[in-house]
């Protein structure tokens, strides 16, 4: 059995306050283990991106907790959650996010950066990286001189990076059509193999959680879901 | 380190804007030093002329026109107080008196003393444009508009008549240019005796014991020690007879001081409002890097430094087009040269990195706000 990475228990999101009040989230609570590969499913407005906010410390919930390696983070100070963002979490989200001032390396080196990681090391791991995600050769292109599917790659490069425990994706294919989507999704699973990253994944498509070993199902805030899946890879 | 290297980047990707505003705080620095000074080598210039080469604290006898004895008890006070230029005290003698050539006729104020204390006030050996330095009982130094009007030059004797119908004539040794025409056209010298013989004086007797300071605005406070001291003479200092000068050049300054304070203001606004929106244009990137785990105070350091490199460059562009304009100001053919204060120039450069770092607060303040979640939520 692998070590517990992140317990959530009974979250509760509600945006505004009086009338206008939205409660995207109501009590819920799941366990994700070390080097797992989950994908998190529902409909339009169900409350996904706002559990994955609540899980990457961008947000905090109006009610309950999440814990990771036994460390409770509402407890921690903003200086404290941004180092944790740093060094234990990824984001890959649906629009890329890559700053088009820098080049792809620099891009992809910028969590180590903050991190206030060596530099000789990170620019290594960060070449190492690009070659994992097939973007050898474009390194000092500008990230805004990239077609849609290399930027995306890009992003899943820097959020790999700093090697998180967990790599949190908001509908990271929800900008690529089918071919680059099967590349992510091939690239996700190679790299937890070689990391040993664990993977949250939210998707509205089916056919994409299917691919996954473990599908989470929000519904209106809810959590009403929650099966284990025999993903079988494709035969070569 | 990497905010420094995030905010060059920031300010290399919108060069442009970069560009302006650095002219813009050039053009506020320069014109800062340059109008600064401008005005002040301006003001020294006129106090220069008004009292470099005349005396600045004056010692006479009670009822003008009477002697006093310039004795141990005077010398005493004026030598041994350190506020005084070493060497500039002059015991002197005036007289009036009116040179003719038959058609035309100018009043003359001889001023009788020995040359090297003369010159010690004057430097009237150094600012000979003919003849010699010389004063014996003969000689006569005259201005250069004087001599000019009568086209006299030195070896010329002149008559002149004195009150009484006493006539002397004397040598012309030399001519003197003391940078003020009204001096140069009816200011004369001449040795001691010829002013004491005429007015019958004796040889320990003088008009004026005339002084200059080693700095010229202590006056008032010389002449009030002297007067408590020299209680049965006279103590005139130039401030009290230049009221109107020193007025106009108090209001000359306080106006120049309104324009520099208003050039500031205009880059302070300049700097503020472009560090404004950069922060604005650079939301989403400021919320992607805190969102990879930059902390509001790195995040906020970014404008911090771009501040900083706007000022320090925009400052050091400024110092260089201030001097410029200062060396085209010299080909300009003004009566006085301008000489930037290094104090004034530091103190100027000083404050444009201030002010560039002050109007990068409310940016940073922004910056640090901003919560990452907002840019993630926007898309
Ligand atoms: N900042 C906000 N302020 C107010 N309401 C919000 C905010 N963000 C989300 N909501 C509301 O919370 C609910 C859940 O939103 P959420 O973005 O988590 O849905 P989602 O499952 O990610 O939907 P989608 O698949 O469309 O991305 C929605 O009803 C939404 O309108
Ligand atoms: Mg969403």
């Amino acid at each position: 059995m692998a070590d517990v990475l992140l317990e959530a228990t009974g979250l509760d999101k509600v945006y505004g306050e009086g009338d206008t009040s939205t409660h995207a989230l109501r009590g819920v609570s799941f366990t994700l283990n070390e080097g797992e590969f989950a994908s998190i499913v529902g409909q339009s407005g169900s409350g996904k991106s706002t559990l994955l906010n609540l899980l990457g410390l961008l947000d905090t919930p109006t009610a309950g907790t999440v814990v990771y390696h036994g460390q409770d983070v509402g407890k921690l100070g903003k200086p404290a959650l941004a180092k944790l963002r740093n060094s234990l979490v990824g984001f890959v989200f649906q629009f890329h996010h890559l700053l088009p001032e820098f080049s792809v390396l620099e891009n992809v080196l910028m969590p180590a950066l903050i991190g206030g990681r060596p530099p000789m090391e990170s620019r290594k791991l960060a070449e190492e990286t690009l070659g994992l995600l097939g973007l050898t050769g474009l390194e000092d292109k500008g990230a805004d001189q990239l077609s849609g599917g290399q930027k995306q790659r890009v992003a899943i490069a820097r959020a790999l990076m700093n090697r998180p425990a967990l790599l949190l994706a908001d509908e990271p294919t929800g900008n690529l059509d089918t071919v680059n989507t099967e590349q992510v999704y091939k690239l996700f699973r190679q790299v937890g193999a070689e990391t040993g990253t664990a993977f949250l994944i939210v998707t509205h498509d089916r056919a994409v959680a299917q691919q996954t070993d473990r599908i989470l199902e929000v519904r209106d805030g809810e959590l009403v879901q929650d099966v284990r899946n025999s993903y079988l890879p494709p035969a070569q | 380190m990497l905010s420094l290297k995030i905010a060059w980047r920031f300010l290399q990707k919108s060069r442009v804007q970069s560009a302006f505003i650095i002219a813009g705080i050039a053009v506020g620095i320069a014109v800062q030093i340059f109008v600064g000074s401008l005005i002040t080598s301006l003001q020294d210039s006129l106090v220069q002329q008004t009292i470099g080469s005349t005396s600045q604290v004056t010692i006479t006898a009670l009822s003008e026109g009477d002697s006093f004895k310039v004795d141990e008890r005077v010398l005493a006070v004026v030598r041994n107080d350190a506020r005084v230029k070493s060497g500039a005290v002059a015991p002197t003698l005036s007289v009036n008196g009116l040179y003719s050539n038959g058609n035309e006729s100018t009043p003359l104020t001889l001023k009788g003393g020995d040359l090297k204390s003369l010159d010690a006030l004057s430097s009237i050996s150094g600012r000979l444009t003919a003849g010699t330095a010389r004063l014996n009982r003969g000689d006569i130094l005259v201005g250069k508009d004087f001599a000019d009007k009568y086209a006299l030059s030195p070896g010329t004797k002149i008559q002149l008549t004195f009150p009484g119908n006493k006539e002397r004539t004397l040598t012309i040794s030399g001519v003197f240019d003391l940078g003020s025409s009204q001096v140069n056209a009816r200011q004369a010298f001449v040795s001691a005796e010829v002013p004491r013989a005429l007015l019958g004086w004796r040889s320990d007797e003088y008009a004026a014991l005339e002084t200059q300071l080693v700095a010229p605005f202590d006056s008032a406070a010389v002449a009030t020690d002297w007067r408590a001291r020299l209680k049965d003479l006279r103590i005139v200092e130039w401030q009290e007879q230049n009221k109107d000068l020193l007025t106009a050049l108090q209001s000359q300054g306080s106006s120049s001081y309104m324009i520099q304070a208003f050039v500031l203001i205009a880059v302070a606004l300049g700097i503020a409002s472009t560090l404004a929106i950069s922060a604005v244009q650079k939301t989403r990137q400021i919320g992607i890097l805190k969102a990879m785990g930059m902390n509001d105070a790195a995040a906020g350091r970014i404008f911090l430094w771009q501040a900083t490199i706007l000022g320090v460059g925009g400052t050091l562009s400024g110092l260089a087009l201030g001097f410029f304009l200062l060396f085209g100001f010299s080909f300009a053919g003004a009566s006085f040269s301008i000489t930037p204060k290094p104090g004034f120039v530091a103190f100027s450069a000083g404050i444009g990195i201030v002010v560039a770092l002050l109007s990068s607060i409310i940016p940073i303040r922004k910056t640090s706000a901003l919560d990452p979640i907002e840019v993630i939520q926007g898309g």
